[in-house]
């Protein structure tokens, strides 16, 4: 038995996390609205590559300049690129990187890849902080993006990436995938099972269990994880 | 979230502490150390440090506990990356009824500032 194994045996996740990240993983593996599957798992193994990497890049060198990327990927090589600065360097994103990146793929697509960035560096880090190894992503369903989207897609005061209309009703990060409504879904399933669930975060007495993280302690971990990732949000 | 949910707790919390990451187990949030030594270590690359707050914090608390903890670190992997992704920010206002916190977490110089 590994020490993966011998750690990995004795703890038990939840059915409600371990859920959220085996759909998740489901979702990565199925055409998106803008990508294939095969990009988007390609994608998803440029985001992990860039969690992982011991030499990471810096901020302004694009991965597509490199040999690290291989020539026969199938995503855009600014997909790529963007995908492994969101995953690796997110904090130092700045209005002009989105619009440069966005040129080169397109608003939409762009918020697919920041979805696919953070969708998957939360279960890598989970199984990380739990001491497992990543699952695999399951084979790619074949298929072609969908192209679906909702009816009125706007401008926001609070976003530099289009939303799902009416705009900035609700709290910025809530709305920032609305415009792709798979992402939206997916990240908010997750951040339910992870988290908090929506409906209970006006609640500051609210527990998952009776002996579990309170609200304080929970945030605790939330405010430390946000400031060592220099997240001012 | 912190400072209000401490505050509603009846916990006055010491925000610098906290992003100083030093030892936080005199303030009234129960194995705050134990979380706030874990959290870090989620979020730096020692896997060895990683290795032994995990173990220490399912040692005082559970295993549950601490995938509970694990899952929280996880979820601002993901919101970080969106936030700065997409650009969010807070309205003025929120901004503004923040200042003090901003301040004693030191994040009003940051590049994610918008």
């Amino acid at each position: 038995m590994t020490n993966d194994e011998d750690r990995s045996s004795s703890l038990i996740v939840r059915d409600d996390l371990a859920e959220a990240h085996r759909l998740a993983w489901r979702h990565i593996a199925r055409p998106g609205v803008w990508f294939t599957a095969a990009q988007r798992i390609e994608l998803a193994n440029t985001v992990l590559m860039a969690i992982a990497d011991d030499e990471p890049l810096p901020p302004w060198v694009g991965l597509s300049t490199t040999d690290r990327l291989s020539p026969t990927a199938e995503a855009p090589a600014a997909a790529h690129d963007i995908a492994y600065r969101i995953a690796r360097h997110a904090g130092t994103i700045t209005a002009d990187v989105y619009q440069a990146a966005s040129a080169e793929i397109g608003e939409l697509p762009y918020v697919e890849v920041c979805a696919i960035a953070s969708t998957v560096a939360a279960v890598a880090h989970f199984c990380r902080n739990i001491g497992v190894d990543i699952p695999p992503f399951p084979e790619a369903v074949a298929g072609e993006p969908t192209h679906e989207q909702p009816d009125h897609i706007v401008r926001a005061e609070l976003n530099w990436v289009p939303v799902a209309a009416p705009a900035d009703q609700t709290a910025a990060v809530v709305q920032a995938y609305s415009a792709v409504p798979p992402e939206f879904d997916n990240t908010w399933r997750m951040a339910a099972a992870q988290y908090i669930p929506n409906e209970e975060m006006v609640h500051a007495d609210w527990s998952r269990r009776a002996g579990g993280l309170s609200r304080p302690q929970t945030e605790l971990v939330a405010a430390r994880v946000a400031q060592l990732r220099e997240c001012f949000y | 979230m912190l400072s209000w949910s401490s505050t509603k707790a009846g916990t006055d919390i010491d925000l610098t502490a906290v992003a100083d990451g030093r030892d936080i187990s005199d303030i009234n949030i129960e194995h705050g150390a134990l979380l706030l030594r874990f959290a870090t270590a989620c979020a730096e690359r020692d896997e060895q440090a990683l290795d032994d707050a995990r173990r220490d914090l399912a040692a005082a608390t559970d295993s549950a506990f601490m995938v509970d903890a694990a899952a929280v670190a996880a979820n601002f992997e993901m919101m970080t990356r969106l936030a700065d992704g997409t650009g969010s920010r807070m309205p003025g206002d929120v901004l503004e009824a923040r200042a003090s916190t901003i301040g004693a977490m030191g994040v009003a110089d940051l590049v994610s500032r918008r």
